[in-house]
């Protein structure tokens, strides 16, 4: 519901680093996206070619790389990947668990010309 | 033909009189969100306000709750509320009766309060004066938990006429939330909601999330809450 946000968010970003180099166009932008962040890519490529337009990220592909959700188990040390939400160790059934992946909303790198 | 250029930056392609180049970023989307509520807790750790978000789908009962909460928490901790909510002050009127603090944020469409939109309004709520700032989101159950604002806690509102289901469908919100309240108990009779399923619903993406029931109209449980409200300051005030 607020990709528009994060999409202007994105550009921002994209943007300032570009410029940074001197750049004159930005042809793509690789971010990541963890599952607990809701991001609907489609929706997010979306709203970031509407914002984009006009800036020099026009028609910049926005590569979208999902990260599923992973934890840690601090009761038997071991890492598995958490599915349908259920927080609570595969192997050992505990519940003190840390989230090792899946929050993350980050730009990684942009190409530019 | 792929090599280095320098240590952050690797030149992917050179085509006929075309130079690319990839620049490492690696920077959080939300940054700038984080970095203004970071802000935010600074301002609040100054003036020992315990800071709360509170959540819920539209009609949970944030404001009833709210009303409740001035109601008893008179006398014993000073409540101060900014209401964000799409259109109208309705709200922040119905708060402002209670002769607290109240400032109301209209979002126009906006989903959810921002770090950026609570710092608008701190500077005129009079922070000093507050012991308990509760920032009401907009209703909505998806992407108020995206955003911090500068919170201690988050905490969400389930009412009972919205499904047990809930924590399965919203995981996010209940993940994010240091505390349930469950809502409208008094209306249990009347609806299809298991109350022992929620919980456990709860406790599946958040298994040390905090429960509480109530109901807002009835009055019952809010003992609970304020109980929860009193212990959460004392332990922020004594964090000093």
């Amino acid at each position: 519901m607020h990709e528009m946000g994060v999409a202007q968010n994105i550009l921002d970003i994209a943007v300032a680093a570009a410029q940074k180099e001197g750049a004159q166009k930005i042809t793509r932008i690789n971010m990541i996206a963890g599952e607990l962040r809701g991001i609907v890519p489609m929706q997010l490529s979306f709203c970031f070619g509407i914002v984009a337009k006009d800036s020099i990220a026009s028609g910049a592909y926005l590569n979208i790389e999902e990260v599923p959700v992973t934890a840690h188990c601090e009761n038997c040390n071991s890492d598995f990947a958490v599915e349908e939400y259920q927080y609570i160790c595969p192997k050992c059934g505990s519940t003190k668990i840390q989230l090792t992946g899946g929050t993350e909303l980050r730009i990684k790198d942009i190409e530019i010309e | 033909m792929l090599y280095t250029y320098a240590r952050n930056k690797t030149a992917v392609n050179i085509a006929a009189g075309g130079f690319r180049m990839k620049i490492n970023v690696m920077q959080d989307v939300l940054q700038a969100n984080d970095r203004i509520a970071a802000e935010n807790k600074q301002l609040f750790k100054k003036n020992n306000n315990l800071v709360l978000n509170l959540m819920s789908s539209p009609g949970a009962g944030k404001t009833s709750l709210l009303e409740k909460t001035a109601e008893l928490l008179a006398g014993k901790l000073r409540l101060g509320v900014i209401v964000g909510d799409i259109e109208t002050t309705r709200d922040a009127d119905r708060i402002a009766k209670y002769n607290i603090p109240s400032i109301q944020l209209t979002t126009g469409s906006a989903c959810h309060l921002d770090a950026n939109m609570v710092a608008s309004a701190l500077p005129h709520i009079g922070l000093d004066k507050i012991d308990v700032l509760v920032v009401e989101n907009v209703g909505n159950l998806v992407c108020p938990a995206e955003f911090i604002v500068g919170e201690d806690y988050k905490v969400m509102i389930l009412s009972v006429t919205e499904g047990d289901e809930k924590p399965l469908k919203y995981p996010m919100m209940f993940k994010e939330s240091s505390l349930m309240i469950i809502n409208k108990v008094d209306l249990l009779q009347y609806t299809n909601f298991n109350l022992e399923e929620a919980k456990a619903n709860a406790r599946k993406v958040h298994p040390g999330i905090d429960i509480i029931e109530v109901s807002c109209t009835k009055g019952t449980g809010l003992d609970a809450w304020i109980a929860w409200l009193t212990e959460h300051h004392k332990k922020k005030a004594g964090s000093r």
